[in-house]
């Protein structure tokens, strides 16, 4: 007859019982009320790096450069406020980042509104899942490549060209200009509409559109008075991050732009990569976050967070 | 249901959209196994010849091999810190809530080149300018709202009577957080970490700032060579972010579900 084996803990229960210890040991539990605060810590560090970087730019903006021996003052002066201000250059520029932004808002909005009805109302299964590919497979590949796909499409030397040429038609030129670059936002921040749409819409239920509907309403009407207000926060957020998305981008107007349509982002990027006056380039940074604050600030207070809100509603 | 003349609108619209969007993946993927010099249409031709040039292409591989890096970095770091922050944003009710939101907001309310521009200083005092790890780290900041995003709407949807459960039958904190929290949120977690994951290896214009002529990563690489001129070497390349980006969809696919993106918070 043998003797039984004394019972051993298992080594997850063990390990498990350390763990606890140590929590225990690190953060006790009359400490629970603060968990909240633990949990998000590191995320509200790592986000403290743009704060960080913001006060650097601003510090930045004060110093002027001077041209003699390439260096940044010692003082601070609003002397590059002020040359930002006097410019011609920078008004039109921002003036064609803003135009170029809201038109690519609206017409982002425009295609991606269908796109996510249709998308969230279809009954085959089989379309829903080609639809999503077809939005992800580009926002994953990224605007690089895409910018380039349109290059070998559109460009000087691009397949339309040859194919037009083909039929004996002129070689035109597509892109380099205003309406390519739009083109190319609106292209580049589709799928993002409709991914900040799509949950509004499924948010609707679909008796009410059949109500609308059998009580008269034909469907222009339905989408214009059921549909549409209901949709309001997803049509916010989709609004507000193709806008901002759109005024700040760089990589379309340095790509399909051709140098000649410089949007506030390239304008930027030339102070510190070209000119290499920092100074003037920093202030221009600040006055570009300041301004898309403000129409981010604008928004929210008016119409909340929508679809931007992150967890918990209120 | 949608009516006839809906069906048709909505439809016409859609398909543009799906034309637009597909148009320049199917181009670079064809342009990348032409056989002829320049992009020509008809297509001259296939072949893998655009192929063997890149195999053979040293500072390719690099930039590639390098982005690859910058991307673990960025999922390394910012997959914890946004999982905690997705949880406790979605279970615990903060004072000053609102502003915590509006703050854990900033990377995508401050526009990009204002964070690339301000990261680059603030790295640029630390001497940190020319390795990797400050772009993959600038990758997690910018990017970090899309993981809080996704894991707080899969904990929104975790039922607290179950964490009470748990703890009720004994579980301790730590257990409860490992075999209830955990696992409940990880739909959210694994389509988190892919996009940051994916984000990462696309990031150009902070990769643009944050990288010298040692340390450029394959964006930033593309976009110098496209300045000069067009070849098909640079759609074989291109081939490589489309095979990832497909990868990426099917194991969303088969790990979550895409359909996870139209769910309603």
């Amino acid at each position: 007859m043998s003797t039984p084996k004394p019972f051993r803990y298992p080594l997850r229960w063990r390990a498990m019982d350390f763990l606890e210890g140590a929590a225990d040991r690190l953060w006790p539990s009359k400490l629970s009320r603060f968990t909240g605060w633990l949990f998000i810590a590191p995320a509200l560090i790592l986000v403290a790096s743009l704060a960080a970087g913001l006060v650097e730019i601003a510090d930045n903006s004060f110093r002027k450069l001077d041209v003699e021996t390439f260096r940044m003052s010692d003082d601070y002066s609003l002397d590059n406020y002020r040359t930002a201000f006097a410019s011609d250059v920078y008004l039109n520029v921002a003036l064609r980042s803003l135009g170029g932004a809201l038109l690519t808002t609206v017409l982002t909005l425009l295609l991606a509104f269908p796109y996510a009805y249709v998308m969230v109302r279809t009954r085959s299964a089989a379309a829903r899942k080609a639809l999503l590919i077809c939005l992800f497979l580009p926002f994953f590949i990224g605007q690089v490549v895409r910018a380039y796909g349109w290059l070998i499409i559109l460009g000087n030397d691009g397949i339309v060209n040859h194919a037009i040429s083909v039929l004996g038609i002129e070689p035109q030129r597509f892109l380099f200009n205003f309406p390519a670059v739009v083109f190319g936002l609106v292209q580049y921040m589709l799928p993002f509409a409709v991914l900040m749409l799509a949950p509004a819409l499924t948010a609707i239920p679909e008796e009410t559109e059949t109500a609308a509907k059998s009580l008269g309403a034909n469907w222009p009407r339905a989408m214009w008075h059921v549909v549409l207000p209901m949709a309001k926060p997803g049509l916010i957020g989709a609004g507000l991050v193709v806008l901002t998305l759109a005024l700040t981008d760089f990589a379309m107007p340095a790509m399909l732009g051709g140098g000649s349509q410089d949007f506030i982002a390239n304008a930027i990027y030339d102070q510190f990569f070209r000119t290499s006056d920092a100074g003037l380039g920093a202030a221009l940074t600040l006055l570009l976050v300041m301004a898309g604050t403000f129409l981010v600030g604008v928004v929210l207070s008016l119409f909340g967070a929508g679809t931007l809100a992150i967890g918990r509603r209120t | 249901m949608m009516s006839g003349s809906q069906r048709f609108w909505f439809w016409a619209v859609v398909w543009v959209s799906v034309i637009t969007l597909s148009a320049p993946t199917l181009v670079v993927l064809g342009a990348s196994f032409t056989a002829g010099n320049i992009i020509a249409f008809p297509p001259e031709g296939l072949s893998l010849r655009w192929y063997e040039k890149i195999v053979l292409a040293r500072e390719l591989q690099q930039a590639f091999l390098r982005s690859l890096i910058v991307s673990v970095i960025c999922t390394v770091i910012s997959v914890p810190v946004g999982t905690l922050a997705g949880i406790a944003m979605a279970r615990f009710t903060f004072r000053f809530g609102n502003a915590i939101q509006m703050y854990l907001l900033l990377p995508f309310t401050i526009p990009l080149i204002g964070s690339g521009i301000g990261l680059m200083m603030l790295f640029g005092q630390l001497g940190a300018l020319g390795s990797l790890w400050p772009v993959g780290l600038a990758c997690a900041v910018i990017n970090l709202p899309f993981i809080i995003w996704s894991v707080a709407s899969s904990a929104a949807l975790l039922d607290p009577d179950l964490e009470h459960a748990a703890a009720n039958c004994g579980a301790g904190r730590v257990q409860t957080f490992l075999y209830v929290t955990l696992p409940a949120v990880m739909p959210g977690v694994i389509t988190g970490s892919l996009l940051m994951f994916i984000l990462a290896m696309n990031e150009f214009l902070v990769s643009l700032l944050l990288t010298d002529a040692r340390t450029v990563t394959l964006p930033v690489q593309i976009y110098n060579s496209i300045r000069s001129i067009i070849t098909p070497d640079l759609a074989a390349v291109s081939v490589v972010f489309i095979v990832i980006a497909g990868a990426a969809i099917a194991l969303l696919d088969r790990l979550v579900g895409l359909e996870i993106f139209l769910k309603s918070k």
